[in-house]
């Protein structure tokens, strides 16, 4: 059997972080894009072997699905297992492929979609709203970072295969934990900077005016927003709630309060 | 104003570009805000881009493609957004308005798009039966121009007729319903907020989220949320250090599980 060598792994890295996704389908997913990413390892190790390059494409080409970054480490450990055993024992690649794919979309679409966007894209908004293009280069440092920590995640599951890739993922919960506190922290400040509703709503009684806004921010600064979100998180954990509905509601209810004021004839 | 087929095209060039980032490397192109900045530049405004995409990033924070899920194409509807507001000469707001509805409509060609590559798929399956990898190393290859039509189309559909369009809004839209589409902009960022604290386990850390909040709506004017996110940083920071300090103490006594107390029961059970 032929053995990888350092420029096949890398070529691997290069294809994963363009092209896992483009053959993305609704049946197999990632799937096709699977297939595609190890190809340069395939066609290594099975170039003089057509039956096994017929059984390696058709088990790439199975349903596959997880998080972008954390896809190098299921990948690596991949190359290294039919590395030694070809595709002789094919229910290890899918078992380790189809086991870890689940907890690692977790892990993975916590840290890089969820907290790292909110907290690197929160920050250059604020810096685009204020005039300034700098903050774009900000999310474009984060993915270059980013692609680094990729690459190391390929040569970590190549290197260490199945059992230390798992407990890797066991270090990485740990750190998902501290990063859900970070991002939670981000989360609660993010409340009165970026919902920027304030209710304009005046009610006069004779000569006193009550600004109802007023009220609600003497009780607690920022409420109106803090009920909004509270509400469309309440909303969230309804049967049959999805983030698109709940925009057609937060349309509705954007009419219905951007014209209290004709709704009440002030 | 029309927009010169020049504009179009390197507009069109753009999205494709925009759209290859968003699934793979996730660098910037594909964000609302990079949308909102980019069209600005390319068509003389960059005030008004910069405003129209950085509030929509804002609105749309929270909202990924958790596992796969098709969300509103809110980068599409950046760039059309600011455009219209450009042609319009009606200012950030505008574009805003007009975004939303946009990027929601603009829903259905992602799926389309993702429906497409599902034939591609299957011509895969069939090459991959013959054992011949070129060819199913085409097909993945092949499944770029799904994603890429789904965009480029209603970009270069809606420029083309831009002037048309916006007139249309101007004359049939009711000033109420601009006036809601406003206060839905200033609203809707709620909802990205909503999906990370679904997302993100708030019931474990409730605290922590009231931490953040209280910083901010008492100490707004003097903080930020680059500050706001060191503070969280050095709080995760003491949490790994004491997670690590009590698992390294578990690893001591010989016992895996948190709690140590009942271990030492079982311990003493099975010495007996």
């Amino acid at each position: 059997m032929n053995k990888l060598d350092k420029k096949d792994i890398n070529k691997v890295y290069w294809r994963n972080l363009f092209g896992l996704q483009w053959g993305w389908n609704y049946e197999r997913m990632q799937g096709l894009g699977y297939s595609w990413v190890v190809m340069p390892a395939l066609k290594k190790l099975y170039k003089d072997d057509k039956v096994a390059m017929s059984k390696a494409l058709k088990t790439h080409l199975g349903f596959f699905n997880t998080s972008q970054p954390m896809s190098h480490l299921i990948i690596g450990a991949d190359l290294g297992i039919e590395e030694k055993t070809g595709m002789e024992d094919e229910m290890a690649i899918v078992g380790l492929k189809t086991g870890l794919m689940g907890p690692f979309a977790g892990v993975g679409d916590t840290i890089f979609l969820a907290i790292y966007r909110a907290i690197i894209f929160s920050i250059a908004s604020y810096m685009a709203l204020s005039g300034s293009t700098i903050g774009l280069l900000l999310p474009i440092i984060g993915g270059v970072m980013i692609a680094w920590v990729r690459y190391k995640f390929t040569w970590i599951g190549y290197r260490q295969g199945t059992k230390l890739v798992t407990e890797f993922a066991d270090q990485m919960k740990t750190l998902t934990e501290g990063a859900s506190i970070l991002g939670l922290t981000v989360v609660g400040a993010l409340i009165p900077s970026v919902v920027n509703y304030s209710l304009d709503l005046k009610y006069k009684m004779g000569k006193v005016t009550l600004d109802i806004n007023d009220m609600m921010n003497q009780v607690l600064p920022s409420l109106a927003p803090l009920l909004i979100v509270l509400f469309s998180y309440w909303l969230l954990g309804k049967k049959k709630m999805n983030s698109t509905r709940l925009i057609f509601v937060l349309i509705a209810l954007g009419m219905l309060l951007g014209n209290l004021k004709r709704i009440f004839g002030l | 104003m029309t927009v010169p087929i020049g504009v179009i095209a390197v507009l069109c060039v753009y999205i494709s570009l925009g759209v290859l980032d968003q699934i793979s490397m996730q660098l910037g192109p594909y964000s609302p805000l990079f949308g909102g900045a980019i069209t600005g530049l390319i068509m003389g405004d960059l005030k008004t881009g910069l405003i129209v995409g950085a509030t929509l990033q804002l609105m749309t924070l929270g909202v990924a493609t958790f596992g796969g899920a098709t969300v509103p194409d809110f980068l599409t509807g950046s760039v059309m957004g600011t455009a219209y507001a450009i042609i319009a000469g009606k200012g950030a707001e505008y574009g805003i308005g007009l975004a939303v509805p946009i990027g929601l409509l603009l829903t259905q060609t992602d799926i389309l798009a993702r429906m497409a590559n599902t034939f591609v798929q299957h011509r895969a399956d069939h090459y991959a039966e013959l054992g011949d990898y070129k060819k199913v190393e085409r097909c993945n290859v092949y499944g770029v121009f799904p994603w890429i039509l789904s965009r480029i189309i209603p970009v270069a559909i809606g420029l083309i007729f831009g002037q048309s369009v916006v007139s249309v809004i101007n004359s049939f839209i009711p000033t109420w319903f601009m006036d809601g589409l406003k206060t839905a902009g200033l609203i809707l960022p709620a909802m990205g907020i909503a999906i990370l604290m679904r997302y993100l386990p708030i019931k474990k850390y409730f605290s922590f989220f009231i931490f953040g909040f209280v910083m901010m709506a008492y100490g707004g004017k003097n903080f930020s949320i680059l500050g706001a996110a060191l503070v969280g940083l050095a709080m995760a920071g003491i949490y790994v250090l004491f997670a690590s300090k009590k698992k390294s103490a578990v690893v001591a006594t010989g016992n895996e599980d948190d709690d140590i107390e009942v271990d030492d029961d079982d311990e003493v059970e099975i010495d007996e």
